[in-house]
């Protein structure tokens, strides 16, 4: 497979579950991806699991300093690189009246505004032709109990796709986003520390989503690939990969 | 390349167009394809051009007795299918104080009316995993000068992906739309007989465009295969294909 040769592309948040995945069928199409994690112990499993086709770099995708230097970092690897996937982000459960300022600052520093100064930053290194896509989530669109600051979150980020696409168009930049819904990744376990609560909750998405299963990363993937290398006429879109969730 | 092979696909309104190069892509794939067309002339160099991967049938896609004798055919032809792909459109610009009852319903009847009734009698032919592609247009979320009642047509065709992907989840049949933009096909030109209109309307909706141009068949077909074939966990949702002009 060589669908990605010559291809130079970053993933923010790729040492699990969804960007880890679209790492691999990268590397595998004969691509060169630089991920980011911030666990030691991630970035060590995701280096051995991708290979020589990959380096992962130690960022915190809510810190402004290490988006910098993620910068210089990516400059200084690639020089120029042609697909940048801001994909790190996660949800703390809680209910509305549960939630404190702190949590709610980290949620949108992790989903807003983190991703905000990340392709402000590695904007000017994507070449024309190239594409920016966002990782959101159906709570974006959807009142969904216990996601309140996450849905905010996502919805300031789904917005981000529409203004810079409409910014990046000129140089020839398209920007996209990936909506999933429930699915199948190591992010479920690690929200839901508790193991009957989490088989509870992924029950009942199954139950409640119209194909009745959660996702799978592969499926997330390839909808990935497809705005960032095939949709060549679609900018400021988000796609929905939820199972009909957010539409039915 | 036999990445359709085995399929079997039926495209309402494929002899020119997005339809046309959507057939063709499948054709060159591998799989065994149906198309309807309303002209001899269109029906006939369908037919040249697909080869014999293609059956080039003739029906009116706004008439419930042809859709009707199309069901009878596939049956026949096919048994079962993969893809429903409900293309047929007609175009009708006009200021919405001039638009006549016969001119409303004559594209009603065509866009949205012959549409629910296609999938309406060809559904109960569709394979488990399968999935139906519905053509809408940005007309449906935008306003537009003179499209007032073709961009209700694709209001209620959008409605009906979603309707349709409620109903057809139980067997395992996914439904979505996709959303063209100004899209370079015969038919545009079809809309405007008068070509010095034709090339300025061409020029003010590049100029419009987010892109600054439009969008090819090509660039449709593939994302109507990528839903039809690989997203398999998104269904009731809609794709645009627009240089983002119906997000900017």
């Amino acid at each position: 497979m060589d669908r990605f040769e010559g291809k130079k592309v970053v993933i923010i948040g790729g040492t699990s579950g969804i960007g880890l995945t679209t790492a691999k069928m990268l590397v595998d199409g004969g691509a060169r991806v630089l991920v980011t994690g911030r666990s030691q112990a991630g970035l060590e499993s995701t280096q051995k699991d991708l290979g020589k086709g990959a380096i992962a770099v130690s960022s915190d995708a809510r810190s402004l300093t290490d988006v910098d230097a993620l910068a210089a970092r990516v400059k200084a690897e690639f020089d120029t690189f042609d697909f940048l996937f801001v994909n790190a982000g996660y949800s703390l459960f809680a209910p509305i009246e549960n939630a404190t300022e702190s949590t709610y600052d980290e949620v949108f520093n992790l989903n807003a505004k983190g991703p905000f100064f990340a392709v402000q930053k590695l904007a000017p290194l994507i070449n024309q032709g190239g594409s920016v896509v966002f990782t959101t989530a159906i709570a974006n669109v959807k009142g969904m109990p216990l996601l309140a600051s996450y849905g905010g979150a996502k919805a300031a980020m789904r917005s981000f796709a529409r203004t810079f696409a409409v910014e990046l168009a000129p140089r020839g930049i398209r920007v996209n986003a990936v909506s999933p819904g429930p699915i199948d990744t190591p992010l479920i376990g690690k929200s839901l520390p508790d193991k009957d609560m989490a088989a509870h909750v992924v029950g009942q998405f199954s139950e409640t989503s119209p194909l009745k299963r959660i996702g799978t990363s592969e499926e997330v993937a390839k909808a990935v690939l497809f705005l960032a290398f095939d949709a060549t006429y679609t900018t400021g879109a988000e796609f929905p990969v939820d199972g009909g969730l957010s539409q039915i | 390349m036999d990445q359709y092979k085995g399929k079997k696909v039926v495209i309402i309104g494929g002899t020119s167009g997005i339809g046309l190069a959507t057939a063709k892509m499948l054709v060159d794939g591998g799989a065994h394809v149906l198309v309807t067309g309303r002209s001899q002339a269109g029906l006939e160099s369908a037919q040249k051009e697909l080869g014999d991967g293609a059956l080039v049938v003739s029906s009116d896609a706004g008439s419930l007795t042809d859709i009707d004798a199309l069901a009878t055919r596939a049956k026949a032809e096919f048994g079962t299918f993969d893809l429903l792909f409900v293309n047929a459109g007609v175009g009708l610009f006009a200021p919405f104080e001039h638009t006549t009852e016969a001119m409303y319903d004559e594209v009603f009847s065509v866009n949205a009316k012959g549409s629910f009734f296609s999938v309406q009698k060809l559904a109960p032919l569709i394979n488990r995993g399968g999935a139906v592609v519905l053509t809408t247009a940005i007309s449906n979320v935008k306003g537009m000068p003179m499209l007032a009642a073709a961009g209700a047509t694709k209001a209620a065709l959008r409605s009906f992906a979603r309707m349709f992907a409620v109903e057809l989840a139980p067997r395992g049949i996914r439904v979505n739309a996709v959303s063209p933009g100004p899209t370079d096909t015969p038919s545009w030109g079809k809309s405007f007989p008068d070509k010095d209109m034709a090339a300025q309307i061409t020029g003010q909706m590049s100029e419009a465009n987010p892109m600054k141009r439009l969008g090819t068949s090509q660039e449709v077909a593939k994302a109507v295969l990528f839903l039809a074939f690989d997203a398999t966990y998104t269904t009731g949702a809609e794709l645009p294909v627009d240089g983002g002009q119906s997000q900017l």
